[in-house]
């Protein structure tokens, strides 16, 4: 096991290395001239020699990347054009909104679809089957950006039951603020033992957990059920029926577990989905997270905030991975081989 | 879904998947709902301006007049800001929602597959630098690298469909590899190989035809997501720009005034929904044959 986790964490690391030289490349080699960009519209010759010459654009290229790591090693990743804070600053601050954004969202997928799953695969090629099967195919076909304003507008709009964009009331901020203490709303306002706000940001979060859920319930719920369905098939199962053990015992007791082994994979998947999806919802939802943070770096043109959300985001789907071998090698000590 | 093939595949290729496919999607009512709404996004993709109502409008001329009108039987889907028939609108962004996923499936087979099969053909450290480019592409968030090349690039649709093709093609690479492998040991091509063909010939007759039908299985599938993934950018303001008729600029238009004018966003999003999840429909059935566990 030791071994397996040495070596794994060894080829995490040469994948870094290798994704800060694809984020380099697109830093400095596909704009036509990145000192032009970092000033802006109204850059003048001298101040474009003058940025250059600060940024070290005129060395040569491993010298330039060099810098470059040293530099992201060091915590210095450079201003945002848009902010004028370091990036990484930024990146930290906005954090804990969408970290509490993809939990929410994983709370309700996991369960959700792992049951879905359990749920067609025991009724397989039955009409329940059929249902589990369509609300799968369904939400990992819709637009998370549509769904979101289609919920804003139902729940919003016409049901008046839940707030439309923000993680908490803007009035509270004077009658009930949330201490900042993690920078997640949810956990701050319990510490405190401010219940108003806590309501408040759970009514805040439930639509955007939804939208930010709906792929992940499919893709769970579609493992979930082919998983099921082959442990199902196995011998000791039949065994187990051979010897008069009640269905429910076998499905919860004796196979959901193994049957769980691969959904793992799906889980960590659907995490890393989520770093991108919540872009998309967190723009609908007005969620002043990374997402919201990283849409206006591309849109304007921000390439040291665009760069850093890219890394931030690469770092964060090398270590799900990482994480995702590592609980399956010790579910299952046959991946270990791998 | 990518993952999905590659553990569904077989070993080797099963012949007569299209037959077999013809076979079930009769007695399977969702692969046959996915068919027909792919023949209909086809059919709105080659003939959309002689459907459309109003194809002029479709394209963009504006009918100032008659701006933000809700559905009615005139306007079945209502118009937008700028007058326009939102039916006919919907309806000619088959056209360019088709386009670009044909441009961006195409292109990263045509990067991915050769640069697989060369892999799994060859394996050693051809196979060895190969796969771990493949594995280093993959290491970013799905769309995440997509949307900074766009960044890079600035945005529009043809940066957009390069940008998708350069994220999308290491998965070509890992299934065009996994069946360039189990090939290379087959006798067909080791008595190539004896008679001195070149492996230039050999991965052009032999390996590449034959590691076709799983790779055209997951471009089916493929087409749908790309779709979604277009969308999502075109959304965001990194894909299309106006007056092109492209679904998810429009659901990103409609959005300030989603509350009251709803059929704004609510249709062209619809339109990428019914597209996507058609693709994925077929998808399933496709993976169903494919797979030789019969888990599904």
């Amino acid at each position: 096991m030791t071994r397996f986790i040495v070596r794994r964490l060894a080829g995490s690391a040469a994948v870094l290395l290798g994704l800060s030289v694809i984020t380099f490349a697109l830093a400095r080699l596909v704009p036509s001239n990145p000192a032009a960009i970092y000033i802006g519209p109204k850059a003048r010759p001298e101040d474009i020699a003058r940025i250059t010459e600060q940024l070290g654009l005129d060395r040569p290229l491993p010298v330039q990347y060099l810098a470059y790591m040293r530099a992201m090693l060091t915590g210095d990743w450079g201003t945002s054009i848009g902010t004028k804070r370091p990036v990484l600053e930024e990146i930290l601050a906005r954090l804990p909104a969408t970290l509490e954004l993809i939990a929410a969202a994983m709370l309700i997928a996991i369960p959700t679809g792992i049951l879905l799953g359990i749920l067609s695969a025991s009724w397989r090629r039955r009409p329940p089957d059929l249902v589990v099967r369509v609300i799968s195919i369904v939400g990992v076909s819709l637009p998370a950006f549509w769904l979101g304003l289609l919920l804003q507008v139902l729940f919003f709009r016409t049901l008046h039951l839940l707030p439309l964009t923000g993680r908490v009331d803007p009035n509270l901020r004077f009658s009930f603020p949330i201490a900042d203490i993690t920078g997640f709303y949810l956990l701050d306002s319990a510490i405190t033992g401010n219940w108003t706000a806590f309501v408040d940001v759970t009514w805040h979060l439930v639509l955007p957990a939804i939208t930010l859920a709906a792929y992940p319930i499919g893709l769970i719920a579609r493992m979930t059920r082919a998983s099921m369905i082959e442990a199902l098939g196995q011998d000791y199962v039949r065994a187990a029926r051979a010897a008069g053990l009640s269905e429910r015992l076998i499905t919860w007791r004796l196979t959901l577990k193994n049957a769980l082994i691969p959904v793992t994979t799906v889980v960590g998947l659907t995490l890393a989905y989520s770093l991108t999806g919540t872009f998309f919802v967190e723009v609908v939802y007005n969620w002043p997270g990374l997402g919201t943070f990283a849409v206006k770096g591309l849109l304007n043109l921000d390439y040291p905030a665009v760069m850093g959300i890219t890394l931030f985001g690469a770092m964060g789907y090398v270590l799900i991975n990482l994480v995702v071998d590592l609980v399956q090698s010790w579910l299952d000590p046959r991946t270990r081989l791998a | 879904m990518a993952v999905e093939v590659i553990q569904a595949m077989p070993a080797v290729p099963r012949a007569g998947l299209l037959r077999r496919f013809r076979r079930a999607v009769v007695r399977d009512p969702l692969a046959l709902t996915g068919v027909v709404i792919i023949v209909l996004l086809l059919v709105g993709a080659i003939a959309g301006p002689w459907i459309a109502p109003y194809p002029e409008q479709g394209a963009g001329q504006s009918n100032v007049p008659a701006r933000m009108l809700p559905p009615s039987p005139a306007h079945p889907f209502g118009t937008d800001g700028l007058g326009r028939d939102m039916l006919s609108r919907v309806i000619m962004g088959a056209r360019p929602a088709v386009a670009v996923s044909l441009l961006v499936v195409g292109l990263a087979m045509l990067i991915g597959v050769p640069l697989g099969a060369l892999a799994g053909y060859r394996r050693g450290r051809v196979d060895a630098v190969i796969m771990r480019i493949t594995d280093l592409f993959l290491a970013f968030p799905p769309l995440l690298l997509a949307m900074s090349i766009v960044a890079a690039l600035g945005p529009g649709l043809d940066h957009a469909a390069l940008a998708l093709a350069i994220s999308w093609w290491p998965w070509y690479a890992r299934l065009a590899r996994g069946t360039a492998t189990s090939l290379r040991e087959r006798s067909f091509v080791e008595a190539a190989r004896s008679m001195g063909v070149s492996d230039l010939v050999i991965l052009r007759r032999h390996i590449v035809p034959n590691s076709l039908p799983p790779i055209l299985v997951q471009a089916t599938i493929d087409i749908g997501t790309v779709i979604l993934a277009a969308g999502s950018l075109a959304f965001l303001g990194l894909g299309s720009t106006p007056p092109t008729p492209d679904w998810g600029l429009m659901v990103a238009d409609g959005r300030t005034f989603i509350l009251d004018q709803w059929w704004l966003s609510a249709f062209p999003g619809l339109a990428i929904f019914i597209s996507v999840l058609g693709f994925n429909l077929v998808g399933d059935l496709l993976l169903d044959l494919l797979d030789p566990r019969g888990t599904r």
